[in-house]
Order: C-alpha cells, then sequence, then structure tokens
C-alpha cells in the first residue's frame, strides 16, 4: 500500500517513527506528583478479599474457641441453648445445662470436687464425669427448681460443661458426649462461598449464530463473594450478598499474529472486529493482525492503506478468549427439607449482575496478549438459580456448605440482534458460614 | 528492566519513583512528537509537561488494551493540538475548494541519506497550518475528514494544506539530500 503514497510522506513517517529526543531537565521538576488514582474495581476486590481473610481468621479463632470451656451467665445461657439445641437428648433440657452448686442437689453418692464457694468456677478439660455428681434430669431440675423457688439468687454457682453431656450415662456408666448445637437461635449468618461451574449456551435458531457457536467453547467458570442470611423461621431463611461471577468462552480459527506494528504505524482505533455469538470483538491492539477463514473477522483499516498479511508476522494463537465478570448481588429463599447432622436444603432466586469486566485476549504461551473488549454485551443482566445442597455444622456457629446450583441467565449476554445468547451453567457452591 | 505494567501500578499507587521512570522511559520518543507538532523548543516543552499531567491523571483509565506508547502519543498529539488551536485559531487561512492531492513521484527520489534529526528540523520549519495537517494526515494517519473535525477547517483546507505541505518538504528534502550528497562526494 505504500508504495501508492507520495514518497515525502513514508520518507517522514519511517524516519521519525523512531526518533528520541532528550527533553530538558527541568520538565520533570514542574511536573506535580499526582495524587493516587486507584482503580475502582480493584479496591471493591482488594475490599473483598480482607473481608474473606478476616472471616477465614475469625472461623479459626472460633473453631480453637469452641473447644474452651467458658463460664458465663443463666441469660447467657439461656440464649445460647434453646429447647432445640440439644438433639438426641429429649430430657436434657436448657435448666439441666445449669448446674447449681453441690449443696443444692441431693443426694450425691460420688460428688466432682467443685468448689464450695459461691462462685462461678469452670471444670476444664473434662471428657467424661460421673452421671450423679453433676447431671440433673428434667424432673429433678425442676423439682429442684420449684424447691428453692425462693431461694435462687444470683449468687448460685453455674458451671458450664465444655462439652455437653447426655444426662443418661452409656454402659460405662460415664456421661455420654452429646453432638453440639447445629441449630440455635441465631438468626444471621454470613458467609464466603465459591462455585466453580461450566457455562454453556442454549440452541439457537438463527442460522448465523448457530454457525457462531460450533466454533465457540465454554471455559470452566466461577462465582465467588460473601453472603449474607437471615433465618425467618426454623426452616425458611432469605440469602443476599455480593460475588463476582466470572463468564467466558473461546473462539477457535481466529489466527491472531503480532508484530504489526513494526510494519504500519497507525493511529489509535480499532483496526478489527469479529463477530461472535456474544458480540463483537474489537481489536485495539495495534500490533496484532487477525484472519480467519469463516468470514467472522473485518478490518478497519481503509482500503488500499495496507495489507497486513504480506508483512512477516508471527502467529501467536488460533483462538480468542472473551471473559465477562459480573458484579453479583443475589436474593435466594433457602427452605431447610431435612435437619439432621448434615442437612439438606433447597435453594432458589435471581441474582442482578453489573458487568465491570469485558475482556479479549490471545495467549502466547503463558503471556496473555490483549486484543480488545466485546461490544454489545449487556451492562445489567438478570438471572435465575436453584440448587440442593447439603450443610454441615462444625460447631453452633460454624457450618460448611455444599450446593450444586444450575443458573441461567433471563436476560442475553449481547444486546446484539441476532446474537442473542442465554447462557446457564452448573456449578457446585461450596462455602464456610458463620452464624451470629 | 521493569515491566511497563508495574511501573504503571506503581504510579496509579502514588509512587512517584515509579511516575519518574515512567517518564524518564517514554520522555525522549514523546518529546520528538513535541517538536515535531510544535515547531519549537519552548512550546514542545510546554506541551510535553502539559501531556504527561494529563498522562498521570488518566493513567487509571488506561485499559491495557493496545499500545501504552501509543496511548500516551495520542494524549501528547491532543496537547499539541489545544495549543494550537488556542493560538493560531484566530490566523486560520479561508477555506478553499478542494484540491486534488499532488502525488509526488514514487521512488525516484533517494532521500536515504537524511538523519532523522534532520527530518525533525526540516518538518518544525513548516508553517504550522501545514506541519499540523502533515503530521496528522501523514504520520498519525488520520483522514481530510478527521482533520478538519480537529482543527475546525474544511476537507478541502486540509487537503491544501497537506499539498502546500509536501511540496515545501520536497524542496528542502531535495536540498538537503544535495548538501549531504555533496558533502559525501568531498
Amino acid at each position: 500500500m505504500f508504495d501508492k503514497e507520495p514518497n515525502i510522506d513514508i520518507v517522514f513517517r519511517n524516519g521519525l517513527k523512531d526518533l528520541e529526543v532528550l527533553p530538558p531537565a527541568d520538565v520533570w521538576a514542574n511536573i506535580p506528583a499526582m495524587p493516587v488514582a486507584r482503580r475502582r474495581f480493584g479496591m471493591v476486590f482488594r475490599i473483598a478479599a480482607s473481608i474473606a481473610a478476616l472471616l477465614t481468621l475469625s472461623l479459626v479463632a472460633s473453631w480453637f474457641s469452641g473447644n474452651n470451656g467458658t463460664v458465663t451467665s443463666g441469660p447467657e445461657l439461656a440464649s445460647m441453648f434453646s429447647d432445640s439445641e440439644i438433639s438426641g437428648v429429649a430430657d436434657l433440657q436448657k435448666p439441666s445445662a445449669i448446674i447449681r452448686k453441690l449443696t443444692a442437689v441431693a443426694p450425691v453418692s460420688n460428688p466432682v470436687a467443685i468448689p464450695e464457694r459461691e462462685e462461678e468456677a469452670t471444670i476444664e478439660n473434662s471428657t467424661s464425669l460421673s452421671l450423679p455428681a453433676i447431671a440433673l434430669s428434667q424432673d429433678e431440675a425442676d423439682e429442684s427448681d420449684r424447691k428453692e423457688t425462693n431461694t435462687h439468687t444470683t449468687e448460685d454457682a453455674i458451671i458450664v460443661i465444655p462439652q455437653r453431656f447426655s444426662a443418661f450415662p452409656d454402659q460405662t456408666g460415664q456421661l455420654a458426649l452429646v453432638e453440639p448445637n447445629k441449630s440455635g437461635d441465631e438468626r444471621f449468618s454470613l458467609g464466603a462461598s465459591l462455585s466453580p461451574s461450566m457455562g454453556f449456551s442454549g440452541a439457537p435458531e438463527d442460522i448465523r449464530l448457530a454457525e457462531l457457536l460450533s466454533s465457540e467453547k465454554g471455559v470452566p467458570t466461577y462465582s465467588t463473594g460473601l453472603t449474607f442470611a437471615y433465618k425467618l423461621s426454623p426452616r425458611f431463611s432469605i440469602q443476599s450478598g455480593i460475588g463476582v461471577a466470572s463468564l467466558g468462552q473461546i473462539v477457535t480459527g481466529i489466527d491472531v499474529f503480532a508484530g504489526l506494528s513494526d510494519f504500519y504505524a497507525v493511529k489509535g482505533s480499532y483496526l478489527y472486529r469479529v463477530e461472535t455469538s456474544s458480540g463483537m470483538v474489537v481489536s485495539g491492539n495495534t500490533d496484532l493482525y487477525l484472519s480467519d477463514s469463516k468470514n467472522r473477522v473485518g478490518t478497519f483499516i481503509p482500503g488500499g492503506m495496507a495489507d497486513p498479511s504480506k508483512y512477516p508476522l508471527t502467529q501467536v494463537d488460533d483462538k480468542i478468549h472473551q471473559i465477562f465478570r459480573y458484579l453479583e448481588v443475589p436474593l435466594l429463599v433457602r427452605y431447610k427439607v431435612i435437619d439432621r447432622d448434615i442437612d439438606m436444603n433447597v435453594s432458589g432466586g435471581m441474582s442482578y449482575g453489573f458487568l465491570v469486566q469485558n475482556s479479549a485476549f490471545a495467549m502466547d504461551g503463558n503471556n496473555m496478549i490483549p486484543i480488545g473488549h466485546t461490544e454489545g454485551v449487556n451492562i445489567h443482566t438478570f438471572s435465575s438459580q436453584v440448587g440442593l445442597g447439603m450443610e454441615y455444622s462444625f460447631s453452633k456457629v460454624i457450618s460448611f456448605n455444599l450446593e450444586p446450583v444450575f443458573k441461567y441467565y433471563m436476560t442475553p449476554l449481547s444486546n446484539l440482534s441476532g446474537t442473542l445468547s442465554r447462557p446457564y451453567s452448573f456449578g457446585l457452591l461450596s462455602g464456610f458460614f458463620v452464624r451470629f | 528492566m521493569q515491566e511497563t505494567r508495574e511501573i504503571i501500578d506503581g504510579c496509579l499507587s502514588g509512587s512517584r519513583r515509579d511516575q519518574e521512570l515512567l517518564y524518564r522511559r517514554y520522555s525522549p520518543r514523546l518529546y520528538a512528537v513535541c517538536l515535531q507538532y510544535s515547531g519549537n523548543t519552548d512550546e514542545a516543552r510546554d506541551v510535553l509537561q502539559e501531556g504527561f499531567i494529563k498522562i498521570f491523571e488518566n493513567l487509571s483509565a488506561f485499559s491495557h488494551e493496545g499500545s501504552f506508547e501509543g496511548w500516551m502519543r495520542r494524549i501528547i498529539v491532543n496537547t499539541a493540538l489545544e495549543k494550537y488551536r488556542s493560538k493560531y485559531y484566530l490566523n486560520r487561512i479561508d477555506d478553499i475548494d478542494e484540491l486534488a492531492e499532488p502525488m509526488a513521484d514514487p521512488g525516484t527520489d533517494d532521500f536515504s541519506g537524511l538523519e532523522a534529526g534532520d527530518l525533525l528540523n526540516i518538518i518544525m520549519e513548516l508553517p504550522p497550518k501545514y506541519r499540523m495537517v502533515f503530521n496528522l494526515y501523514a504520520i498519525e494517519g488520520y483522514s481530510h475528514k478527521e482533520i478538519g473535525g480537529m482543527l475546525k477547517i474544511s476537507e478541502g483546507t486540509s487537503k491544501s494544506n497537506l499539498s502546500r505541505a509536501r511540496d515545501i518538504l520536497q524542496k528542502k528534502v531535495k536540498v538537503l539530500t544535495g548538501i549531504t550528497k555533496r558533502m559525501v562526494n568531498v
């Protein structure tokens, strides 16, 4: 193309291309220090990461502290242990968790050495205790309560056993260890979750779209974020939060060459466009040359200006990767179908997503080469999801959730006519939750 | 050598050292662009200074798509254009009828002996209106329509200015080439 241009243009274009002239020394001194201008979403991600780290530390701390006995007062205990907390021990009710000073319990054959002082005391690291020494059945406790109605004061010694025991002895005469509570009065929970998933696109009716999809592959994606839930009833809860959902695909059969800028000085507009099912990829990388055999690549280079295919360029990839990341705010309802050691839940709801990253790139080995972005991608999306999950409680406050999830995007990924692709995905949501 | 992306991240985090590193790395090439558009060193240093302030202020907007140097170059060129518009707008020439672009005879001139510095000096000597159009058309690759929008002139004026700029440059280059060849022969 250059041989059609006036020679003088080429002389100056090539002659000045790599020219460098040292600027006067005082120019830098007159450029003021720039204030910090952080990238908006980088800050969001950093905050989210910090919260996740703090949450993890809190969970670890809770886990270790949960193994130590504590001494507390009656009202606090009452809030900690509800009637339904002690599973498998119907007769061991809330009052029996409070062990009154031994002088109020009769008769005792093998008393444990508990201080006679009317003070709070702690039994540490106890793994087994003789039943008669400390435990009261509900009837005994009630009877004791009746007898001492007028004498119960805050002076009563209150002891919380670090691990709870059945009111009935096992065959060895020892108190049987009782499963810790797994569903208390705590109505709020906060969690961090990660859901790897695989995305797909629905079968289109449009012939061109079907043709495009035949050359595209879904890639493993993920959703991650913080979840906040409120328990409406023992079985119903609503859940929301904030997270990032990543979608993507690979467009095959697009040859990507690098090195164009060595031969062709261009202005900064986009040079190529690539038609995909999710929109039009526009290439802003002026060093790349794109081509394919399926009539998907078009060029913005003016006719007669250049024919990059004639330059000795280096092929770096034969496909294009597209990534779309959405900041998502879900609103879900969760119903506990089975309330056992391992709960079973069904969940369903919707999510609103806001596009925060839209990139297209090629890979040269392990190096990512930015190409541009996809035009026509919907900035706002609405998706629905259903899940069937299992929840295991490690302690009264910590639980782990594992939940296969099906997600369907109700709004198409692209708003370009003819490229209405509604992806869906199957994922496995997992995460830790802490109740409070 | 530190990667450009790392330097950009450092600049965004407020590191003055990284800002200076960025300036030291790219200012020689961008200063050449300033001279190419400005015509004299005083104006060029102003454009470079204002341009770098804009680069730092807008660094967070760079999306790492495409050439970073190209992105900076566009900021510098736009700064030079603003300077030109504010300085020369009142002295604009009248629009004239659209002229066909005169095409130089391709390949008949031998300019191989010219240095980049010589070319820069020649271009700096052009009248501002010719210099701007020549730079935007021949070096940056803009169309006459785009140039007309940037400089607030008609496409015809842009073509006319380009034509005159080429004439002047051709003559000066030939003179310079002749001098160079004579010096080589001596």
